[in-house]
């Protein structure tokens, strides 16, 4: 984001080998112009490259007006008239101008400019030819326009576009030190002795000590209706369910506590509540953004990934590896490909000119570094991305090198398998049952063997086809446009064997007899088809946009084919008689009409007939010309064509002699049984078996139970890897490449100002003790289809040793520590950096840290810590002497009661109104009243539902780790007005039987005190009075429990 | 008992400011800026204020700077001549690249300064002394969406609050019963401007401080009226009853604001559901207003109620207010690809008459005094031809006009300059930083410090650019 500075090169010069300390630089851009002076003033003498100074306000300013002026009137004179003898091929008296650094270095004379006073700068002086060797050298002066323009470049820092020669440029790196590594967030975990090695450890140990010393005590322990409905809300996001509370309430065992806990931590419930919040982390959204914000449909299986995650409780580091790299570490695990999802969530802008190309891959590319630093790591390495970072030691080519890493990493779609163990126990008694009956039909074709040879020599056998009026086609060719395979079948058909593509055109060649008028066109089904067919669209639809006929006399195939007018059409069933009828499939538009059968006749067999009228005068090849344009994949999967001379034959299926058959039985009856190749012979016995009631009813088993063979649960998952297919957008249609194999590292974050490729690597600031990256390097396999960059950065990350796992560690149990306690032990969640917050407690977070890593990275386990801890469970109370000692509760005095998530009100609302439905995983919905869990909601960046809105749901743009919690008016009208609020009202009041007890018991899981009774009921009475319907008091009802539902009771955390 | 007064940590994070706050008590220097429960009570800016309010027309999909306000006599002498060293991927349309091409209407000079104005804007006209032109704007994306994050959010990207946020994060609102920052876009069924609600978003300020979208059919506003069974006075009982219920429950817990903000919170929703209606209600104006808007004229009914709206939105105390002339891209919007006398001279049509009248009747109410009026598009379009059956005109990035009026601005005047063609910015060139840092400034706000810290970063509308244009400043 901070690429659009201008372009020029890094001003003021800093000396990062000054810093002795990890403090936060002073270098703050937002600084008055008259501390500016003052500095100034003190530094004098000084020259400029001796100190690092803070920005001046108007620096970004001075910059642009300098490299303005450098690129119109220095840059061309120091070409021309000084380069060759300083920096060029020469360098004379050690003074190089060839960069900004050589120029500011000075030469054998010392500085050449002097920035406290820049008419006194010896360049000036030279230049105007005060002082000798007067320059440029055995030239004459440069005009006084030129000169000013010298000393006003030289008041405005001396900024250079880029250097005059390229090699010269020798920036001024940020170099990584120790001490930058001694900053509390890069350190090693440290947690103190235990005092008490005795007793386990928990976080109030860590709390006592610090209460103590400030004089703040802690609130004794909540009621347990308080901590159950708290901890359901918590963990789950939904109150507790009616009788689990009364339960809870009524075990007196020792443990129920942890019981309790552990039945939360068990409930599916806990997974959604988890991933819902991540999601935010992971800015997860299902569209790309920007202007077209394209739908991604099979985005939403990363958020099944986090539920099932969270509650298989996934060990973090694996949580983590697998979003970054689960396509390379566990290419075999669902889960794992799932998880990429992650990287792929980020905006793009699908529409894109050729200008925009570079700039958007790097932007997507920032998107990916970005995320999972700030999400990982709280580091905001994105801040390197235009200079050194400013606060942070991460220098510009870490943050390249981090990129490098994502180079070949694009969004994609896989097909993946669901449940496949499910799968297998369905096939294997399906494939039992298939032997069986293909067992017992060629037991019975073996026993009819002799019928067969007896009907085959009998001479008055009796006729084995149908009478028909059609002669089935064999095609002489068959050729598809768009990649269709076909494969012949016995009774003449021809069976399309491959995924229908999104267009098609067949085309058929077939010869006809003289005498013909019409062509029948079958299209049958079949068990392979969607839906048994007879289309290959996945609801078994097909759509003949155009039929067209050319004909040429067969003595004459060379001829120039005529076509052949077709006049009239007529069908088994058409989808409706307009623009999906057959006759739309011979009208002039073969792009947004055609003949379908949807409508009732998907799954059986279906024909059209197509007639020209007068006869054909010879024996004719036709060319017949299908094309399938209408709708996506919607051709037919089994085709077959007959010919027939009677003009009014009516559309039927299945009849008709196929031609082998026909010419077999011709053979027979001419030459008999012994003329009769093995093929006729097969052709034969297939079709006088279909004569057989036995054999028909034993083949139509057989072909029934092969058409409910078990399909496999195949569905589309957008993942982020390398070497598919990137999914296409927009932008393709221009040529967009979708990523570039090198990242360089770019000047400013300019892509047009490129310096060297960058090579896959971590932040320096991270690697201790001389580790580089190749210590975590995982080799591509021979032939892999990944770089294995991004494994290599998933070890590194989850490394706890010698790796950054344990700033891993650290921000995520800050995260699940916030996710409690309403703040973080470090406030800033996703900065833990210099400009974030330093932790409150920082043994207590240390100590979370290493507990949680060797607790197998179990969040669960968090959990479980934090739940039974008294800082947690103590009552909300307010205590003004403890307030004036700590007023922001650093040192949890009291349980921070505050306002629920958008998602918990909304989630909460739902279920104790009755109306939750909560179905898990699957496709979501934009639908406002939608029952399903709010995490349902399908984030669609430019549709978020209006009242996740109001409640502070984040854009879903960058990634949010702490969600502000508003009070506004707008919140308000959602309770009184909405549609919704009143649905829910109603049914609360519906379910609650007219019971004010219910009512409480419902909402708030209590029953309401005594006054509240009093004053519910003269509410009920007055309002009944208001309503003038004989449904005045459940209407009043409805009242009470939308007010009820409104108020802050219900939308707190208790 | 009374509660002690909430830290300052607590305030922040109820402004909604946590996010970016939390933790930098020591390096936030705008401290009054959020020193109030309330995330929308009015603040004191930083410096003296010249405006307090804005109305920003802007002008959906591109307007031509060359067939509007920045006459270019050397088209006409150049007409149908190629454009030499011209970069076809200036525009979007690469392939359809023409020669020069004059503009098809005639301009002539207007009102005391004698500004040369497009025939197509007779009633704007007017009023040039009251404008200060900028001719040599210039923006980063030749591509819609990009640029109008740009020029709303100051970069061609996603996910940074707009300028109304940013305004309405610095000031607050003066309104206590209505929105602070209000957007109305395209009635005729023309679409939104591209990139959607994203323009008028609050990016990662929290979520009150984006624009309220008044929806151009149906109720406008979500959930601002009572449900139908639902009788006046049983909701007046039914909310006092609520208040009640709250006020036990916020004494048995003291120490904890947020309790009272949301018992405030009804109350003001109650006032808003009679204000905001009364507030959109035309009919309670004059006929001679509504004639000198155009509501009785066909062609631009619709754009002189959404310039009506905006004067009664600010008279009541509305922050900013933006309202999009046209929808989407193309023939919906000033995007004038193919046919550009048609496609400018329907938008001067639809918008000409209205806006004036707004000018006027602020003018005319003494509230142009303080109230910022802003006309400009995302880009500006190029002075060569878009070949076409009816030729048009493509993206330009490198140059447009736009023009400022009211609170703290200098009329008549013009800044800055196009190249002879109007191809590209020539003098005194302006980015859209400096528009930002323009309009801030004359809201009281110094665009250096106008923070918020998010993600380790602190950010501004401004980036790290703008500068404030002196030169149109009154």
């Amino acid at each position: 984001m901070c690429n659009a500075g201008p372009p020029v090169e890094a001003f003021p010069l800093r000396q990062a080998s000054s810093r002795k300390d990890s403090r936060p630089r002073q270098r703050d851009p937002v600084i008055s112009v008259r501390l500016l002076l003052t500095l100034l003033l003190l530094l004098r003498p000084v020259s400029l490259p001796a100190q690092a100074l803070p920005l001046p306000a108007d620096h970004a300013a001075r910059m642009k007006a300098g490299t303005a002026l450098f690129t119109a009137s220095i840059r061309p004179v120091l070409l021309e008239q000084c380069l060759d003898c300083h920096g060029g091929e020469k360098t004379r008296a050690g003074f190089s101008l060839a960069s900004r650094e050589s120029l500011l270095a000075g030469g054998d004379s010392g500085p050449a400019i002097d920035s406290s006073s820049p008419p006194r700068s010896l360049l000036l002086a030279l230049l105007r030819h005060e002082e000798e060797p007067f320059m440029p050298a055995k030239k004459p002066r440069l005009p006084d326009a030129t000169l000013e323009a010298f000393q006003r470049w030289i008041e405005l820092g001396v900024p250079y576009d880029r250097p005059l020669v390229e090699s010269a440029s020798k920036p001024a790196e940020m170099t990584v030190t120790d001490a930058d590594r001694a900053f509390w967030s890069f350190r090693p975990l440290a947690v103190p002795a235990d005092p008490n090695p005795g007793s386990p450890r928990n976080p109030d140990h860590f709390l006592a000590e610090a209460r103590a010393a400030a004089g703040v005590t802690p609130n004794p322990e909540a009621d347990r209706r308080t901590l159950a409905r708290r901890a359901a809300l918590s963990l789950t996001g939904l109150p507790p369910a009616p009788g689990v509370l009364e339960a809870f309430l009524a075990d007196s065992r020792p443990d129920a506590w942890p019981r309790f806990v552990d039945s939360l931590l068990a409930s599916p419930a806990f997974g959604e509540h988890q991933a819902r919040q991540w999601m935010d982390v992971a800015r997860f959204a299902e569209s790309s953004g920007f202007e077209q914000d394209y739908d991604r449909p099979s985005a939403y299986h990363y958020r099944d990934f986090l539920i099932r995650a969270f509650n298989q409780d996934l060990p973090w580091d694996r949580f983590t590896a697998w979003q970054v790299a689960g396509d390379e570490l566990a290419p075999g695990e669902p889960l794992a490909l799932q998880a990429t999802g992650f990287l792929s969530a980020g905006v793009f802008p699908t529409q894109l000119t050729e200008a925009e190309f570079e700039s958007a891959r790097y932007d997507e590319l920032d998107d990916m570094v970005g995320t999972t630093s700030v999400a990982f790591l709280g580091l905001s390495i994105g801040c390197a991305r235009c200079h050194d970072h400013k606060y942070d030691p991460i220098p510009a080519r870490d943050y390249y090198a981090l990129a490098a890493t994502f180079a070949t990493a694009i969004r994609t779609e896989t097909e993946i398998e669901f449940a496949p163990e499910l799968h297998r126990a369905r096939l294997a008694p399906w494939e039992a049952r298939e032997r069986e009956l293909a067992a017992a039909l060629a037991v019975h074709e073996t026993s009819l063997a002799p019928a067969f040879g007896s009907w085959l020599r009998a001479p008055d056998r009796p006729g084995i086809t149908a009478p028909s009026v059609w002669q089935v086609l064999e095609p002489v060719s068959l050729t598809a446009r768009d990649g269709t395979t076909f494969t012949p079948q016995a009774d003449g058909s021809q069976l399309a064997t491959n995924p229908a593509p999104a267009r098609e055109e067949y085309t058929v060649e077939v010869a006809v007899a003289a005498g013909s008028t019409a062509l029948r066109l079958e299209t049958l089904t079949h068990p392979s088809l969607p839906r048994q067919g007879p289309g290959r669209a996945p609801n078994g639809n097909f759509a003949l946009g155009d039929l067209v006929v050319t004909s040429r006399p067969s003595v004459h195939p060379e001829a120039r084919p005529v076509p052949l007018k077709l006049v009239a059409a007529r069908a088994t069933h058409q989808q409706n008689t307009g623009s999906l009828s057959v006759a739309s499939a011979i009208d002039a538009d073969p792009q947004s009409s055609g003949w379908a059968v949807d409508s009732g006749g998907i799954g059986r067999d279906q024909a059209a007939v197509f007639s020209w009228g007068t006869p054909l005068a010879t024996d004719s090849r036709l060319t017949i010309r299908m094309r399938f344009q209408v709708n996506g994949q919607h051709s037919p999967g089994r085709i077959r064509l007959s010919s027939t001379a009677d003009a009014t034959a009516p559309p039927g299926t299945g009849d008709g002699v196929p031609g082998p058959l026909a010419s077999a039985l011709d053979r027979l009856a001419k030459a008999g049984p012994d003329a009769l190749s093995p093929d006729q012979t097969s052709v034969l016995r297939r079709a006088w078996l279909a004569t057989d009631p036995g054999w028909k009813q034993r083949d139509a088993a057989l072909q029934a139970h092969r058409s409910v063979r078990p399909r496999p649960d195949l569905r589309p998952v957008m993942i982020c890897s390398e070497g598919l297919p990137p999914l296409k957008h927009h932008a393709d249609g221009r040529g967009y490449p979708h990523f570039y194999p090198q990242v360089h590292v770019l000047e400013r974050g300019d892509p047009k100002r490129k310096k060297e490729v960058a090579s896959a690597g971590f932040p320096q600031v991270l690697l201790r003790d001389g580790a580089s990256p190749a210590d975590w390097q995982v080799p591509p396999s021979q032939g892999a289809r990944t770089s294995h960059r991004r494994a290599t950065l998933a070890r590194w990350l989850t490394d706890p040793e010698r790796g950054s796992g344990h700033l891993l560690a650290r921000v995520a149990v800050n995260r699940i520590w916030q996710q409690h306690f309403g703040r973080g032990l470090v406030a800033t969640p996703n900065d833990f950096g210099f400009q974030g917050s330093r932790p409150s407690h920082p043994a207590l977070l240390d100590w979370l840290a290493t507990e949680f890593i060797a607790h197998g990275w179990s969040t669960k386990h968090l959990h479980r810590l934090i739940l039974r801890s008294d800082a947690w469970r103590q009552a909300p109370d307010h205590h003004p002497a403890n307030a004036a000692r700590d007023p922001d509760n650093l040192l949890l005095w009291r349980f921070p009661s505050r306002r629920l998530s958008a998602e918990a009100i909304r989630d909460s609302l739902l279920a104790v109104s009755g109306l939750l439905d909560p179905t898990p995983f699957g496709p979501g919905s934009l639908d406002e009243s939608m029952r399903r869990r709010s995490l349902y909601f399908t984030v669609k960046r430019s549709r978020l539902p209006n009242v996740m809105v109001v409640f502070d749901w984040p854009e879903h743009v960058v990634s949010i780790g702490l969600r502000p919690s508003t009070t506004v008016a707008p919140q308000a009208l959602y309770f009184m007005n909405s549609p919704e609020a009143r649905r829910y009202a109603e049914a609360l009041a519906a379910r609650s039987n007219g019971s004010l007890d219910a009512v409480y018991r419902f909402a708030l899981q209590r029953s309401p005190a005594p006054e509240e009774r009093d004053a519910a009921t003269a509410f009920l009475t007055s309002q009944t009075r208001h309503h003038h319907s004989p449904r005045a008091a459940e209407l009043a009802l409805a009242d009470f429990c939308q007010a009820l539902l409104a108020s802050n009771e219900f939308l707190h955390l208790p | 008992m009374m509660p002690s007064p909430p830290s300052r940590r607590a305030l922040l994070h109820r402004a909604g400011a946590g996010a970016g706050l939390l933790g930098l008590a020591t390096l936030f220097q705008d401290q009054h800026l959020l020193a109030a429960p309330d995330p929308l009570a009015p603040r004191q800016p930083h410096l003296p204020a010249r405006a307090k309010r804005v109305i920003w027309i802007f002008i959906n999909g591109g307007p031509s700077q060359v067939d509007t306000w920045d006459h270019k006599p050397a088209l006409a002498r150049h007409d149908g001549q190629e454009l030499a060293g011209f970069d076809k991927f200036t525009g979007f349309f690469a392939n359809a690249v023409g020669g020069v091409m004059k503009s098809p209407f005639e301009f002539r000079p207007r009102g005391r300064c004698g500004k040369m104005v497009s025939e197509i804007f007779p009633h704007l006209g007017e009023h040039v002394d009251k404008m200060a032109f900028i001719h040599s704007g210039h923006t980063e994306s030749n591509n819609h969406s990009p640029a109008l994050f740009a020029m709303n959010c100051g970069l061609p990207r996603m996910g940074l609050p707009c300028a109304g946020s940013w305004i309405t994060y610095g000031l607050g609102s003066e309104s206590r019963d209505l929105p602070a920052f209000v957007v109305m876009s395209d009635p005729l069924d023309r679409g939104l401007p591209k990139g959607n609600a994203s323009n008028w978003s609050a990016g990662f300020l929290p979520g009150v401080y984006q624009g309220t979208w008044l929806k151009p059919k149906g109720a406008p506003i979500d959930n601002l009226l009572p449900p139908p069974n639902l009788p006046p006075a049983a909701q007046r009982d039914q909310l006092d009853l609520l208040a009640r219920l709250n006020r036990s429950h916020r004494d048995a817990h003291p120490g904890d604001p947020d309790l009272d903000a949301r018992i405030q919170s009804y109350e003001l929703a109650y006032r808003m559901q009679a204000t905001a209606p009364e507030t959109l209600d035309l009919s309670r104006e004059s006929e001679a207003t509504k004639r000198l808007y155009g509501l009785d004229q066909p062609h631009c009914r619709h754009f002189a109620t959404q310039c009506l709206t905006a004067r009664r939105l600010v008279e009541r105390g509305v922050r900013f207010v933006q309202i999009y002339s046209g929808g989407m891209e193309n023939q919906r919007s000033w995007d004038g690809h193919s046919d550009i006398k048609g496609n400018h001279s329907q938008f001067a049509g639809e918008t000409d008459q209205p806006v004036a009248a707004l000018l006027q009747d602020l003018h005319q109410r003494g509230l142009l005094e303080d109230t910022l009026v802003l006309w400009c598009g995302e880009f500006g379009r190029l002075p060569v031809a878009q070949k076409g059956a009816k030729p048009g005109r493509d993206h330009n990035p490198h140059c447009f006009t736009a023009w400022l009026a009211g609170g703290g601005i200098k009329g008549g005047v013009s800044h800055g300059q196009s190249d002879e063609l109007g191809h590209k910015a020539a003098v005194d060139k302006v980015t859209v930083h400096d528009l930002h840092a323009t309009v801030l400034h004359l809201l009281g706000l110094d665009h250096e410090k106008l923070t918020y810290v998010y993600n380790g970063r602190r950010f501004r509308l401004t980036d790290v650019a703008g500068h404030v244009i002196r030169p149109i400043l009154a």
